[in-house]
């Protein structure tokens, strides 16, 4: 890539670097690829272990042994909705939820039947995803030598590809439409179970665990209201409508309760700090790409 | 690319190739290249395998994917459709990848997949569970922890139908495909990982690694179900006893270019002559094919065959034409300077390049195309076409915008180029003059794009920049000066959008981050991630027309518009692209099948204006019964004119080129596009003669034009060929009343038309009038 031959022959096209700034910026450039790509790998590896061991990976057979935690979901505006809920790892083990319908002020109480866990598809990815990106990092270790910019580059584009998910699956919960969620597991998983005029939800979004309730209420078939189905939506809100066999629904309330998962957050910010190291470094290779215009292949 | 889809495809079907990138699934006819069926999923694939079902004599094809979600995904081959899909009761995790076994025996199929946490599973496909139609889910029959992180590849013998070979980075396994024992087990050497693997024989196996390299082993007794040891060490693998390497396969000996792991695939053939090969791509463009002997060689295995891209380029002649060959070979210099960034000017009909050296070329587009396409005496001449050359970047330039293209706001004068060399240039471009330079950015300049028409008046008369610092600017033209430099970006920028109502400027980052700046103060608004930063750019795309930004990108969304298959989005790139494709495309066979056409062509004339004249008289009479009827009107004169260009150049010359440049009349400008579009299209089809002799009465239809014998020719050109046709058609459709007789072209055909009838508008050639209105529509 750096030809020295092609840089003489180029000389006079190119901008007014001598010869000697030239050498001076070829030897940095070697500078960069032996010493400087393997100090911030070792970094960011520091950094992604760190992500990861957040994650308590599950051991096969030993699932018992993760630590249980559990989070209060409530708001202080509002106390209609209160959960209580237990996160083993990447599955939510119990939950116990009392939700006040605002009519009757009668209190109802669910919780997980025995037999059952939820598991947060997001954290399990996000774990994943991380790993993978430690395995990219592990795969280049201190013996490697980088011999192009554009190898770094490549995996340095390959490990923020691999950040940048695990973040995004985080920080974007699964947009759903109203059917979807009427239909999925998660209306199975309780005992009592759930009344036909409520719905709920579980997603992680950004650091916090949220739970998101739905109160419903039948459109009667001969109503005059116009009927449009809602798209997906991450949290719908009161006036929603749907049709699930062969009735009509509307949102009639909507309670959003959350709680701060404290190594969620800590693993954002791991995810943001390496990011961010990665593209430092691709930006330093870039300075020299554009100094001799070579072609990145 | 999956192998075996692929393989089949194009001895089977011979039309299919499946495709995976990220969450979006294409199936593509490789014939000519189009795209099928696109979907588009929540998460991301992975792996894609083919597997054909066959219910009786029915045999229906299914893919199954794997990716970055819990389960295996039964889609349909055809319509890419999810059936079903394959999950876990236990442990569910993502599947790192899997092999169908076959069973000839029963109709039952067996999937083997390896989880991300190292977990075997297995899933029985019966004749029932294939048919099934709604998305209930199928449970894995067995799910075993066989300690596998990593997992590569997982095949099974086909030989022996009694093991699995199971390859991670760091070690290769061989199970028994029976109750899942562990077999054998072989770690890598120091410094190699395993990227898969496959069996070679009932008793060999070959595994190749990261950097390209491929060693067949011989496994041990053990392993093989024919020998008495078999399974006799279960349970006491050593993992010492590596078994011997029989062969290694050479690799090349400039691997050190790539900068990625190549792919490699083995494919045994099932029927004879049962080819034994080794497959294998890599990212320098170069395919390599080793023929696996089944006796041992000496040494080393040494490549059957190799080639890649860049040998096949060499090998090219004549060399395809670029934009201004003929201006980029300077004497005394082997490499041609490149082209690195170019505009049409349509309204002028000039061509700007801006080239590696920092140079910018302004060319007549048309005068160009005819250098490259058609042969003359002006291919003598140095210096030819006329240009102008502008100096001002002093690296390579990497972007060149007309705003007065896009918004007549501009100033008509104004060309804005972008360079490496950070400075963003404002030039003249009728004298040629530098008028400005800013050098506001830290970086190069990658993009330069005209805010929308709703601005703020002083916004209005501003271009926006975007550099490779991660910097976007506002630089007022009429000012001269930057009134905006938002600078704060940690990640590469990917996407301007525009909120012109709240005087706001969206910049979506690379890493998903989105920075909401106010324009007229140049204060950061908002910083945001996640949910809201992704509401926020869509809420932008609301208020936007989206036509104006698919036009201003007419070269990025040319692609899209093809693989949507979007007919309107291909009219209009057809329209803005149509001289610098008909220039760059289809040059590659160019002179000599030029002129043979246009044989034919002047031997249609005479007849073709005979025709015209009817027609033309047909028009003007009371009835007035054609709504098209201007539409070939012009058309014949353009056939004239084609014959004017392509046989008597100094015809041409006298007629446009003397009259000095300042008065070059725009229909001198169409004489030239229409004349040059004609004759490049013509030489790969003759469908476009017939619609040009319209007036003869035969019957036209779109697939006339495009179908027959057009796919059949070049797979490059048939899109290329379409593009043309519909442009051709919208150009003659759109210009109302125009006509391209001069008065003393008028006396010369008038003493022809005299001599025919006027002819009534048959019943056909009011049917191809309308088919032309289709293509228009």
């Amino acid at each position: 890539m750096l030809n020295p031959q092609r840089s003489v022959s180029e000389l006079p096209k190119m901008s007014a670097a001598s010869q000697v700034e030239r050498a001076v910026l070829e030897e940095e450039f070697n500078w960069l690829l032996k010493e400087e790509v393997h100090a911030v790998l070792k970094q960011l590896q520091d950094v992604l272990k760190e992500a990861s061991r957040r994650f308590c990976m599950p051991s096969p057979g030993l699932e018992s042994q993760l630590k249980q935690e559990n989070f209060i979901l409530g708001s202080s505006t509002m106390d209609q909705v209160k959960g209580v809920l237990t996160l083993q790892g990447e599955a939510l083990t119990q939950a116990d939820i009392n939700l006040k319908i605002a009519k009757s002020s009668q209190v109802l109480h669910f919780q997980f039947r025995e037999d059952k866990q939820w598991k947060l598809q997001q954290i399990q990815d996000a774990r994943n995803h991380v790993n993978q990106a430690l395995q990219l990092l592990s795969s280049r270790d201190e013996t490697y030598h980088f011999k192009t910019g554009a190898e770094v580059n490549k995996l340095m584009d390959a490990v923020m590809l691999q950040l940048t998910r695990a973040r995004n699956r985080l920080t974007t919960p699964a947009s759903m439409t109203l059917p979807e969620l009427a239909t999925s597991g998660l209306m199975k998983m309780f005992t009592p179970p759930m009344p036909g005029d409520a719905m709920i939800n579980f997603y992680i979004n950004l650091s916090k665990l949220c739970l998101t309730v739905y109160q419903l209420h039948v459109l009667p078939p001969n109503t005059t209201k116009n009927f449009r189905p809602a798209g997906s939506s991450v949290l719908h809100n009161p006036g929603a409508m749907f049709e699930l066999n062969n009735n009509r629904f509307e949102v009639s309330h909507v309670h959003k309760v959350e709680c701060v998962v404290p190594w969620l957050n800590d693993t954002l910010v791991f995810f943001t700090i390496s990011l961010q190291l990665c593209q430092q470094l691709k930006d330093k290779i870039s300075v020299f790409s554009s100094f001799w215009n070579y072609r990145p292949f | 690319m999956y192998r075996d889809t692929s393989h089949k495809a194009f001895t089977n079907i011979g039309f299919t190739l499946y495709h995976v990138v990220s969450r979006e699934m294409c199936l593509w006819d490789v014939n000519d290249g189009r795209c099928i069926e696109f979907t588009k999923l929540a998460c991301a694939h992975t792996g894609i395998q083919f597997y054909q079902f066959t219910i009786g004599t029915e045999k229906e094809g299914r893919l199954l994917c794997n990716g970055h979600y819990p389960e295996i995904l039964v889609v349909d081959a055809t319509s890419l459709e999810v059936l079903y899909s394959l999950v876990s009761k236990i442990c569910p995790d993502w599947i790192s990848s899997m092999s169908i076994i076959r069973s000839h025996r029963t109709q039952e199929d067996t999937v083997v997949a390896v989880s991300v946490t190292g977990i075997l599973k297995v899933w029985i496909i019966t004749a029932e569970v294939s048919k099934m139609q709604d998305l209930d889910p199928v449970f894995e029959e067995e799910s075993k922890p066989i300690y596998c992180q990593g997992c590569q590849s997982i095949s099974f013998c086909s030989f022996t139908q009694s093991s699995l070979l199971v390859v991670c980075s760091k070690y290769w396994r061989v199970f028994d495909a029976g109750d899942y024992s562990l077999l054998c087990s072989v770690a890598s050497e120091s410094d190699q990982s395993w990227t898969g693997g496959e069996f070679v024989a009932a008793d060999k196996v070959i595994i190749w690694t990261e950097d390209g390299c491929s060693y067949i082993y011989k496994l041990p007794a053990s392993c093989l179900s024919a020998s008495e040891h078999f399974r006799s060490d279960i349970g006491k693998t050593k993992e010492g006893s590596i078994p011997p390497l029989i062969y290694k396969i050479a690799e090349r000996a400039d691997k050190q270019l790539l900068i990625c792991p190549p792919v490699t695939r083995f494919f045994f053939g099932r029927r004879e002559p049962f080819h034994k090969l080794l497959i294998q791509g890599d990212s320098a463009g170069r395919l390599s094919l080793w023929s696996v002997p089944d006796s041992t060689p000496r040494q080393t295995l040494q490549v059957s065959s190799t080639i890649s891209l860049q040998e096949a380029f060499d090998k090219l002649k004549p060399v395809s034409a670029g934009i201004i060959d003929q201006l980029s070979v300077l004497p005394g210099k082997e490499e041609p300077i490149k082209v690195t960034a170019s505009v049409y000017i349509p309204s002028q009909g000039r061509l700007v390049c801006g080239r590696e050296d920092g140079s910018i070329i302004l060319v007549p587009a048309t005068q160009t195309a005819i250098v490259q396409l058609l042969q003359g005496e002006h291919m003598l001449r140095r210096g030819w076409p006329p240009h102008r050359t502008l100096r001002g970047h002093r690296n390579k330039v990497t972007c060149v915008l007309y705003p007065y293209q896009v918004s007549a706001r501009y100033d008509q004068r104004s060309l804005v180029s972008g360079g490496v060399d950070f400075s963003v240039i404002v030039w003249d471009i009728f004298t040629g003059e530098m008028k400005h330079i800013f050098c506001v950015h830290g970086g190069e300049i990658t993009q330069l794009i005209v805010p929308p028409e709703n601005c703020s008046t002083r916004v209005q008369h501003c271009v926006c920049s975007v550099a490779s610092d991660h910097s976007v600017g506002l630089l007022s033209l009429r000012e001269r000066k930057c009134i905006m430099l938002a600078s704060r970006h940690l990640f590469p920028i990917q996407v301007i959008k525009w909120r012109p109502a709240d005087d706001y400027l969206v910049v979506g980052c690379s890493d998903g981050s989105v920075y909401v700046w106010q324009m007229d103060t140049g204060a950061l608004d908002r910083c945001v991630m996640g949910i809201t930063a992704v509401e926020i750019l869509n809420a932008c795309d609301e208020l936007a027309p989206a036509t104006v930004d698919a036009l201003s990108h007419s070269a990025v969304n040319l692609k899209q518009a093809m693989t949507r298959r979007s007919l309107a989005a291909l009219k209009n790139m057809a329209q803005h692209k149509l001289q610098t494709l008909a220039t760059n495309l289809l040059a590659a066979d160019n002179a000599d099948k030029v002129t043979t056409a246009l044989i034919t062509f002047r031997n249609t004339r005479k007849q073709t204006s005979l025709e015209t004249g009817g027609a033309r008289r047909g028009n003007s009479s009371p009835g007035g019964q054609f709504a098209a009827g201007s539409s070939e009107v012009p058309a014949s004169p353009a056939a004239h004119h084609l014959g004017q260009v392509c046989f008597t150049k100094k015809r041409l010359q006298g007629q446009s080129y003397r009259k000095p440049s300042s008065t070059l009349a725009p229909r001198g400008l169409q004489f030239d596009t229409c004349g040059l579009v004609l004759s490049s299209s013509v030489s790969f089809q003759e469908s476009l003669l017939r619609q040009l002799s319209l007036a003869t009465g035969r019957k036209l239809t779109l697939s006339d034009i495009v179908g027959k014998g057009a796919y059949g020719l070049s797979r490059a050109v048939t899109t290329q060929h379409l593009l043309s046709v519909i442009s051709l058609a919208n150009t003659l459709m759109g210009m109302t009343n125009a006509t391209f007789v001069g008065e003393h072209m008028k006396k010369a055909p008038a003493s022809l038309c005299g001599a025919t009838p006027p002819p009534s508008p048959s019943p056909s050639l009011r049917a191809s009038i309308a088919d032309i209105s289709v293509i228009k529509r």
